[in-house]
C-alpha cells in the first residue's frame, strides 16, 4: 500500500504557507476588528480551498483522486460554490442508487461503498478495488494535511499579539 | 494482482465486490481508521470499516474548516514577518 511519506508532508507546508503569505497580503487591512462578518467566511473560505489544493498539487497527477480534486476545485475556483460541485455527482449517484436497490445481498457493504464514492473525489467513476486503495492514499494525505494546518495554527496562537 | 483484476467486472459502474476484494478493502483500511485501531478488535465487519472510514474523513473535513477559521483570524491579526519566519522554521526544522 503506497502511503504519502514525509517529503508530502514539507512540500504540502511549503506551498500552503506560500499561499497563505500571498492570501495575508492581498487582504491585510488596517483594522481587522472592521472586517465582517461575511468578509472573514470568504478568507475563511479562500484558505480552506488552499490547503485542498496545495495538497492537491503537491501529490500532482499521481493519484486518481488528487487529479478529481484539482478539476473540482479549479470550479471552485472560477467563483461556483463548493456545495454546487458536490451536486453534480448527484445525477452518476442517482443510477447507481437504482442500481443498488436491486441488489439486497450485499446492501450494507454496497450503501458504504456509495457513500464512501461520493466522499473520495473521483470515486464515482474507480472500480472498487482501486477505490479502496485511492481511499487509503487520501486519508493520509488529508491527515497530513490537517496535521500541518494543526501546527501552524498552534504556533500562530502560541504569539502573542 | 493481475487474477484479481480479470476476475472484477468490466463497467466502472459496478460495484459487486468479491470476497477478495472485501478482505483487502478491510485489511487496508482498517489500520488507517483510529476509532477501530483504539478499539483492539480483530474481527471488524466490512460495511463497520467502511462506514467509520466515511464518518473519520467527514471529521477531518471539519476540522480543516475549523482550522481554515482559525487560520483567518491569525493572518487578520498578525503583524510581524518574525512570526510567519518562526512558524516556517518550526514547521520545517
Amino acid at each position: 500500500m503506497k502511503t504519502p511519506s514525509n517529503s508530502i508532508k514539507r512540500r504540502f507546508a511549503l506551498k500552503f504557507l506560500r499561499t497563505l503569505v500571498r492570501i495575508r497580503k492581498s487582504t491585510h487591512q488596517p483594522s481587522p476588528s472592521q472586517s465582517s462578518t461575511w468578509e472573514i467566511r470568504r478568507r475563511a473560505q479562500r484558505i480552506k480551498l488552499a490547503a485542498y489544493s496545495s495538497m492537491a498539487r503537491t501529490v500532482g497527477s499521481k493519484r486518481a483522486w488528487s487529479r478529481a480534486l484539482t478539476m473540482k476545485l479549479r470550479a471552485a475556483m472560477g467563483n461556483r460554490p463548493w456545495s454546487m460541485i458536490k451536486q453534480e455527482s448527484k445525477k452518476m449517484t442517482r443510477r447507481k442508487l437504482i442500481a443498488k436497490r436491486k441488489r439486497h445481498m450485499e446492501k450494507d457493504l454496497n450503501s458504504g461503498v456509495q457513500e464512501l464514492r461520493r466522499l473520495v473525489p473521483g470515486g464515482q467513476w474507480m472500480d472498487p478495488l482501486s477505490l479502496m486503495q485511492e481511499t487509503a492514499h487520501f486519508l493520509r494525505c488529508l491527515e497530513t494535511q490537517v496535521r500541518v494546518m494543526r501546527s501552524i495554527v498552534a504556533e500562530g496562537e502560541g504569539f502573542p499579539c | 494482482m493481475s487474477s484479481r483484476r480479470s476476475r472484477s467486472r468490466q463497467s466502472p459502474g459496478s460495484s459487486r465486490i468479491t470476497e477478495d476484494q472485501i478482505a483487502d478493502l478491510v485489511s487496508k483500511l482498517q489500520r488507517l481508521i483510529p476509532e477501530i485501531r483504539n478499539r483492539h478488535s480483530d474481527r471488524v465487519s466490512a460495511s463497520k470499516v467502511l462506514q467509520e472510514t466515511c464518518n473519520y474523513i467527514r471529521s477531518l473535513h471539519r476540522e480543516v474548516d475549523d482550522l481554515s477559521e482559525r487560520l483567518t483570524e491569525l493572518l487578520a491579526s498578525s503583524d510581524t514577518d518574525s512570526d510567519q519566519a518562526a512558524i516556517i522554521r518550526s514547521l520545517l526544522m
